[in-house]
C-alpha cells in the first residue's frame, strides 16, 4: 500500500501547480508539447496568441507548454507570449490577462507524458475546451484556434480531429493503413486518426484521465491515436474541422518505424480491449465535418521510389523466418511472389495489402512473437505498398488519389470477416 | 469645530456629491432645498465626510438639471435664497465640512439675460459674449458630446438669423472666452461666491472653453492660459480654495490641466472608473493596472479625484470599442440602461445589490491614490429608475425612512420633483437611512466604519503607490507609503476564494496589522507571503516593524 | 575333518542367513522407498506437466527457439521433457535415499554428491534455456533493425549475434556444471577473440565503403535532403 502511494508520482510538480493556482479557472486551454522546437516555435506561439485574442477576446484562456527537457530556449519562447500587467511596453491590446506558462516533464520527445500533464492541468483548471497544437505546425494561422475551439466551446462536440490540405504523397501511412482500418473496424470516417492538432472538451478530458492508459504506456507513445479511439469507444460526439495546409515533416518525424510504433501499435492494441465494439460494427458512418474532409495537392515532387522497392524485396527475403510466424503460408507466398517481380511490373494489390494488415493484426492479438517485433516486421511490407502507391499515383490528381483511397477502404471493409475469423483462432 | 487649516486639505478629503433638490425638502413643495440640506448636516457629519460638492443650484430653466444656468449670482427659488445658502455654508463649516460648488464656465442657458441680449441683434454689446457664425460649417473637427439628442454643435437662432455654437444641448450656448469681458465677468462671479465662504469650485466642461479652426476644439493651449489666470487670482485673493476640473479625457490629456501646479488642484480620473467595473466582471486586475500605469505623475500639490458613480451616466467614452461592447453586455443588457455612450445606473444595481462587491468597490475607491467622492444615496445602496428620461433615474429623492415620501418631503407624492424608487428590492421601504441606522451591519454602518479607517491615516490620501504583480491575476495588490507609514492593500476581484503569494521581500521583518479589526497577521519573512481571500474580500494592512 | 568342514559351512550359511536376515528388511525398506518414490515422482510429473501447460511453457520455449532444437534432436516437446526430467530427478532422489538406507558405505558418498550436483544441474538448464530465449529475441531484433535500416546482409548479422549468445550461454552452463570448464572457457575465449579480430579486419578493410556511407548518412543529412522531398508517414 505504501509502495503504491510512493510509486504514484504526480505529473504536476510543485512549481507548475503554483503557476496553475495563479491561472485559476479558464474557459479555453491550449496545450503545446515541445522538445527542442525553438526553430519553429516562435511563429506558432504568436499565431496561437493572436487567434485567442481575435476570436475569443472575452474568454479566460491559458497557453500551457509541457517541455520534454529542451536544451534550446523553447520554454522561454512560450513564456514570452504572456500578456500581463507586468508588460508595460506590450503592443498587443487585450481585455484580460493571458497566461502562458511552461513546465518540464523530462520525457524527451515522447508526447504521451506531455499530453497527460496537459490534461491534468485542464482538469484542475476546469477548462471547458482544450486544444493541443503541434510545435511543428508552422503553417498555423490564428483562424486555426477558432476552427478547433468553436466545435467544442460553442457547438458542444467532445472531440475535434483536424483535416488538412496536404500533398497527395504526404501522410501515406494514414491513407493506406490507419484511416482505412479505423473506418472498417471502428466505423468512423476519421481522416486524421493520428492528429497532431486537435481539440477536446473538459468532459472528455476527465473521462480519459479516469482510464489508466497513461499508467500502462510507460514509453508515452501513441497517445494521440489512443485518444481518438477512446472517443469513438466512449460514444463521444466527434467531428472534424478543416484547418489549412499541414506543414511538411521535420526530418526526425519522417522515420517510418517510430511512426508505426506510435500509431499502428496502439491501434492494434486497442482491438483487444475494444473487440465487442469493432466486431459488431457494420458500415462506416461519416463524421460531422466543418470545411472540406480532405484537400490534396498534386505538385510534382522528387521521391526516392527505388529505395522503397529495394527495401521491400530485401525485407521479404531476410525476414522470412519472422514473417513465417506472423503470416499465413498463402499470404506469405503471394508476397514472396510479388517480391520476385521486376520493379516496373510490381504491383501490391489492395486485396493482398488488406490481407497482410489483417493477418498482422491477428498475430499481434495472439502475440505470436514480441509485439514490437511484429510492428517492425510490417515496415518493409508497408514500404512495398507505398512504392506501389507512388508509382500508380505519380501523375494522378487529388481526386484520383481520393478515389484510390476510397477503393482501398472498401476492400478493408469487405475483408473484415477474415479478420474476425483469424481473431478467435478458427484459421 | 473650525475647519482644519491645511493648504492640502483636499488631499485627505472625503467628498460627498449631492444635489440640493434631491436631499431634503423643508418647505413641503416636493423639492429639496438649502434649509433641508442644513437640517441633514448632522447625518453627513456622522457619516464622516469632510467636504460637500453641490450640483448647480442657480436659477435655471432646468432643462439640463441646472447645468443650464440663467443667473450666476443667485439661488433657484425652489431651493431657497442666497441667505439660506449662507446659513447652510456656516453650518457646514461649523461641522468641519467644506463646500465646493459648481461653476459652469463653458456655457449658459439660452434663458440667461446675456444670451437674450446677445441674440437680440448683431450690434448688441453682448453679441460677442457667445460664439456666432453665419454658417454651420466651422470647427468641423469638434465631436458631438450628447450623441443621443444633438445632431450638430451649431444651432440656428431664428431671432438673430445666425448659428450659435453649443457643445452640449442646443439650449446651452457656449460663452466666447476669446472675449476678455467674459473672462472678467466670470471671475467676478466666482469671487462673489468665494467671498461668501465657498471653499472651491468644480469647473464644468473646461476642455471646451476655446474653439479654433482645424482642431478638435478640446484641450487647446488658450484654455490653459485662461485657467492659469483664474488660478493665479484665486491663490492671490483666496488661498486654500479649490479648483476641481471636470474633463473627460485620457490621463495623458488630463495631465495638462494640472499645469505645473498652477492650474487645477484636482481633476476627475474618468478612465479608471469604468475599468474598475470591468476588472470586477472580468475578475482580472489588468484593466485597472493598465490605466493606472498610463496615468502620468502629477505635481505634488495636485490630486486625482476618484469616484464610482455620479449624476451622469457611467461614461464609456474613454474605453476601446471591445471594452465598450463588453461593458454593455455585462452591465447594461437592456437598452433603457444605455445613454450617450454610457450606462445610466447607480452603484448598487450595477453590482446586482451584492453587498460584497459594493464593499470591495468602495474599498478600492478609498484606498487607491486620489480623493474619493461618494455619490449621495450610494452609502445606503440606493437603486435607480432607468425609465425616467435623460439621467434622472440616478437623481431620485434621498430615502430617509420607510414612511411618507421616504421621509424626503411632506408634500403630495405626485408633486415631488421626481418619482421615488418603489420596487421591493431598492424601494424606500427596503432601503432607507432610518432602518440602516438601527443595524450595526448595514451598508451605512459599514461605510461609516471604512471612512473612519480611511481618515485614521494620511497614507491613502497623500501616499505613493507601488503595485505588486502576484501571478494570480485575480488579485489587485498595492503598497501605499507616506514617510514612515506603509499600508498594504489586497483586493480579490474574483467571485471565488483565491490564494495569492505576494512578493514582500522589501518589507521583510514587518508585522502586518489588519486595519479594521487591528489584529496581527504573521510577520513578513523571506518566502513569498501567502494570503487567502474569500470571494470579493479585501484586506488593508498597516506594516509595522517593531 | 568332514565334521569340521560341515560345521564351518553350516556356520557360514547361518552367518549368511543372519546377514541376509539383517539385510532383507533394509532391502525391503529400500524397495518400498523406491516404489513410493516412483509413485510420488509420477504424481509430480503429472502436476508439473499440467502446470507447465497452464503456463503455456511450450509457447515460451517456442519463442526461445528451444522447440526447434528439440524437434531436430527427435526429442519430445519441452513441457514433456521438463515433466520427465522432474520425474527422473525425483525418482532418482528417492532411489538414492533408499540406497542410503541399505547402509552400503561407499554408496552414501555418491548419494550426497548427487544431491549436491542437482542445483547446479538445474542452474545449468536454466542458463541454457534463458540463453536460448535471449538469443532468439536478439536475433529477431537485430534482423528487424538491420532490415529497416537497409543494412546489407541483415540475416548474417542477426545469425552471428544469435550464435555468439548461444555459445556464451552454453559455455556459462558448462562452467556452472563444472564439466571441462577450463577447456570450454579457453575455447570460448579463443573463438570469441578470433571472431572479433576477424570482424575488425573485415570491417576495417572490406567495410570501408559501408562505414563511410553509414557515417555520411548519419552526419551529413543536409546534402541528401536537397536531393529529394521529405514526407511524413503520418
Amino acid at each position: 500500500m505504501l509502495e503504491a502511494c510512493l510509486a504514484e508520482r504526480s505529473v504536476l510538480n510543485d512549481d507548475f501547480l503554483r503557476q496553475l493556482i495563479s491561472v485559476g479557472e479558464v474557459d479555453l486551454l491550449v496545450g503545446l508539447p515541445t522538445f527542442n522546437n525553438a526553430k519553429t516555435l516562435g511563429p506558432v506561439v504568436q499565431a496561437i496568441r493572436a487567434g485567442l485574442l481575435k476570436h475569443f477576446p472575452r474568454e479566460r484562456a491559458v497557453i500551457i507548454n509541457v517541455d520534454g527537457g529542451s536544451r534550446d530556449s523553447t520554454p522561454e519562447l512560450v513564456k514570452a507570449a504572456s500578456i500581463t500587467d507586468l508588460q508595460l511596453s506590450s503592443e498587443v491590446y487585450t481585455l484580460r490577462t493571458l497566461h502562458s506558462i511552461s513546465t518540464i516533464s523530462g520525457h524527451g520527445a515522447a508526447t504521451g507524458p506531455a499530453l497527460h500533464t496537459i490534461m491534468a492541468a485542464a482538469e484542475l483548471l476546469r477548462a471547458q475546451a482544450c486544444a493541443v497544437i503541434s510545435p511543428e505546425s508552422i503553417n498555423i494561422d490564428p483562424a486555426w484556434l477558432e476552427r478547433l475551439f468553436r466545435p467544442v466551446y460553442r457547438d458542444h462536440f467532445d472531440f475535434v480531429t483536424p483535416t488538412y490540405r496536404r500533398h497527395k504523397f504526404d501522410g501515406l501511412l494514414l491513407r493506406n493503413l490507419l484511416y482505412p482500418i479505423m473506418r472498417a473496424l471502428y466505423a468512423k470516417r476519421i481522416r486524421e486518426p493520428y492528429p497532431s492538432d486537435f481539440a477536446f472538451s473538459g468532459r472528455f478530458c476527465n473521462h480519459f484521465l479516469e482510464q489508466d492508459t497513461f499508467d500502462h504506456d510507460e514509453s508515452g507513445s501513441g497517445t494521440e491515436i489512443s485518444l481518438v479511439i477512446l472517443a469513438i469507444a466512449g460514444s463521444f460526439r466527434i467531428c472534424q474541422s478543416f484547418l489549412g495546409t499541414k506543414a511538411r515533416a521535420h526530418r526526425d518525424s519522417a522515420e517510418l518505424v517510430p511512426a508505426m510504433r506510435h500509431s499502428v501499435g496502439p491501434l492494434f492494441s486497442s482491438l483487444d480491449t475494444n473487440f465487442p465494439i469493432w466486431s459488431a460494427n457494420d458500415g462506416a458512418q461519416p463524421v460531422p465535418t466543418f470545411g472540406p474532409e480532405s484537400e490534396l495537392t498534386a505538385e510534382s515532387v522528387r521521391v526516392n521510389r527505388k529505395q522503397l522497392h529495394q527495401m521491400f524485396t530485401s525485407g521479404v527475403a531476410e525476414l522470412e523466418p519472422v514473417l513465417k510466424s506472423i503470416l499465413s503460408p498463402q499470404t506469405l507466398l503471394e508476397i514472396q511472389n510479388i517480391a520476385k517481380v521486376v520493379e516496373d511490373d510490381f504491383r501490391y494489390s489492395h486485396e493482398l495489402w488488406v490481407k497482410t494488415v489483417y493477418e498482422f493484426a491477428a498475430s499481434y492479438h495472439k502475440s505470436v512473437i514480441s509485439r514490437d517485433h511484429i510492428i517492425q516486421a510490417m515496415a518493409p511490407l508497408y514500404r512495398g505498398k507505398m512504392y506501389n502507391f507512388l508509382v500508380e499515383n505519380r501523375d494522378a490528381s487529388g481526386e484520383d488519389v481520393e478515389a484510390n483511397v476510397e477503393a482501398l477502404c472498401r476492400t478493408f471493409e469487405r475483408l473484415k470477416p477474415s479478420l474476425l475469423e483469424r481473431w478467435d483462432g478458427r484459421k | 469645530m473650525a475647519l482644519p487649516q491645511d493648504p492640502l486639505w483636499y488631499k485627505n478629503a472625503i467628498i460627498y456629491q449631492v444635489h440640493v433638490r434631491t436631499f431634503f425638502d423643508s418647505s413641503g413643495d416636493g423639492i429639496g432645498d438649502f434649509r433641508g440640506l442644513t437640517q441633514k448636516l448632522d447625518y453627513l457629519q456622522e457619516l464622516g465626510i469632510t467636504a460637500l460638492w453641490l450640483m448647480p443650484f442657480f436659477p435655471s430653466p432646468l432643462r439640463d438639471d441646472g447645468y443650464d444656468i440663467a443667473d450666476y449670482r443667485s439661488v433657484h427659488p425652489s431651493y431657497g435664497t442666497v441667505d439660506d445658502f449662507k446659513k447652510f455654508l456656516t453650518s457646514a463649516h461649523e461641522r468641519g465640512i467644506r463646500v465646493v460648488i459648481e461653476m459652469v464656465l463653458n456655457h449658459t442657458s439660452d434663458q440667461h439675460a446675456w444670451f437674450q441680449e446677445s441674440r437680440s441683434s448683431k450690434d448688441n454689446p453682448r453679441r460677442d459674449w457667445y460664439v456666432w457664425s453665419e454658417t454651420d460649417t466651422r470647427y468641423r473637427g469638434a465631436r458631438i458630446i450628447f450623441l443621443d439628442t444633438e445632431m450638430s454643435n451649431w444651432a440656428w437662432d431664428p431671432i438673430s438669423k445666425s448659428y450659435y455654437w453649443h457643445r452640449f444641448f442646443n439650449h446651452q450656448p457656449d460663452l466666447n472666452y476669446d472675449n476678455a469681458a467674459v473672462r472678467e465677468e466670470m471671475w467676478d462671479i466666482m469671487k462673489s461666491w468665494l467671498e461668501m465662504g465657498v471653499d472651491g469650485f468644480r469647473l464644468d466642461a473646461v476642455p471646451y472653453l476655446v474653439e479654433r479652426e482645424g482642431t478638435s476644439c478640446e484641450n487647446l493651449p488658450e484654455t490653459h492660459v485662461i485657467i492659469k489666470e483664474l488660478r493665479r487670482k484665486l491663490d492671490e485673493q483666496f488661498p486654500g480654495r479649490l479648483l476641481l476640473a471636470e474633463a473627460n479625457q485620457w490621463p495623458a490629456d488630463l495631465r495638462q490641466y494640472f499645469g505645473e501646479g498652477d492650474e487645477f488642484h484636482m481633476a476627475f480620473h474618468f478612465p479608471i472608473m469604468p475599468r474598475m467595473f470591468m476588472g470586477l466582471k472580468l475578475e482580472d486586475r489588468k484593466p485597472i493596472i493598465d490605466i493606472l500605469q498610463q496615468t502620468p505623475e502629477i505635481p505634488e500639490v495636485c490630486q486625482w479625484c476618484l469616484f464610482l458613480r455620479n449624476h451622469d451616466e457611467l461614461t464609456l467614452e474613454m474605453v476601446t470599442d471591445v471594452e465598450r461592447d463588453y461593458m454593455y453586455d455585462v452591465y447594461a443588457r437592456d437598452k433603457p440602461m444605455r445613454l450617450n455612450m454610457g450606462i445610466r445606473r447607480r452603484l448598487a444595481p450595477l453590482l446586482e445589490n451584492d453587498r460584497r462587491r459594493i464593499e470591495l468597490m468602495n474599498g478600492m475607491l478609498l484606498s487607491l491614490p486620489g480623493t474619493p467622492i461618494i455619490y449621495y444615496g450610494d452609502e445606503i445602496g440606493m437603486g435607480d429608475n432607468v425609465f425616467l428620461g435623460d439621467r434622472n433615474g440616478v437623481r431620485t429623492p434621498m430615502q430617509w425612512d420607510g414612511g411618507w415620501n421616504a421621509g424626503f418631503s411632506t408634500a403630495d407624492p405626485e408633486s415631488l420633483y421626481s418619482p421615488l424608487i418603489l420596487n421591493p428590492l431598492y424601494g424606500y421601504p427596503a432601503v432607507n437611512v432610518q432602518s440602516q441606522r438601527r443595524s450595526e451591519h448595514s451598508i451605512l454602518a459599514w461605510m461609516k466604519r471604512i471612512i473612519g479607517v480611511r481618515k485614521s491615516t494620511q497614507v491613502f490620501g497623500r501616499g505613493s503607490i507601488e503595485f505588486l504583480h502576484p501571478a494570480n491575476h485575480r488579485v489587485l495588490a498595492y503598497v501605499r507609503q507616506l514617510k514612515s507609514e506603509t499600508a498594504l492593500v489586497v483586493n480579490n476581484l474574483s467571485s471565488s476564494a483565491q490564494a495569492v503569494e505576494l512578493d514582500l521581500k522589501r518589507y521583510e521583518g514587518n508585522i502586518l496589522i489588519e486595519m479594521f479589526g487591528k489584529n496581527i497577521f504573521p510577520r513578513v519573512g523571506k518566502l513569498p507571503y501567502l494570503l487567502t481571500l474569500g470571494p470579493y474580500q479585501f484586506f488593508w494592512f498597516r506594516l509595522r516593524k517593531i | 575333518m568332514w565334521q569340521l568342514i560341515v560345521g564351518e559351512l553350516t556356520r557360514a550359511m547361518q552367518e549368511l542367513v543372519q546377514d541376509f536376515a539383517h539385510f532383507l528388511p533394509r532391502l525391503l525398506a529400500m524397495l518400498v522407498i523406491a516404489v513410493l518414490g516412483w509413485a510420488f515422482a509420477y504424481f509430480l510429473k503429472i502436476v508439473v506437466r499440467g502446470a507447465l501447460r497452464l503456463a503455456k511453457f511450450d509457447k515460451l520455449s517456442e519463442s526461445a527457439g528451444a522447440n526447434q532444437l528439440l524437434t531436430k534432436a527427435a526429442l519430445p516437446s519441452s513441457t514433456e521433457l521438463m515433466a520427465r526430467l522432474v520425474f527422473w530427478v525425483v525418482w532418482m532422489g528417492f532411489f538414492l535415499l533408499g540406497v542410503e538406507v541399505l547402509g552400503v558405505v561407499g554408496l552414501q558418498e555418491y548419494v550426497s554428491r548427487f544431491f549436491l550436483f542437482l542445483p547446479r544441474l538445474l542452474a545449468g538448464v536454466f542458463i541454457v534455456f534463458f540463453g536460448l530465449l535471449a538469443a532468439t529475441f536478439f536475433y529477431r531484433a537485430a534482423l528487424l533493425a538491420a532490415v529497416n535500416a537497409n543494412l546489407p546482409s541483415a540475416r548474417v548479422l542477426a545469425v552471428s549475434l544469435r550464435t555468439i549468445i548461444v555459445i556464451l550461454a552454453v559455455s556459462m552452463a558448462f562452467e556452472e556444471l563444472g564439466l571441462a570448464d577450463r577447456t570450454i572457457i579457453v575455447a570460448f575465449a579463443i573463438a570469441f577473440g578470433a571472431l572479433m579480430l576477424g570482424l575488425a579486419i573485415a570491417f576495417g578493410l572490406g567495410g570501408q565503403d559501408l562505414a563511410r556511407r553509414f557515417l555520411e548518412r548519419r552526419f551529413l543529412h543536409d546534402k541528401q535532403e536537397q536531393k529529394q522531398d521529405e514526407f511524413s508517414p503520418l
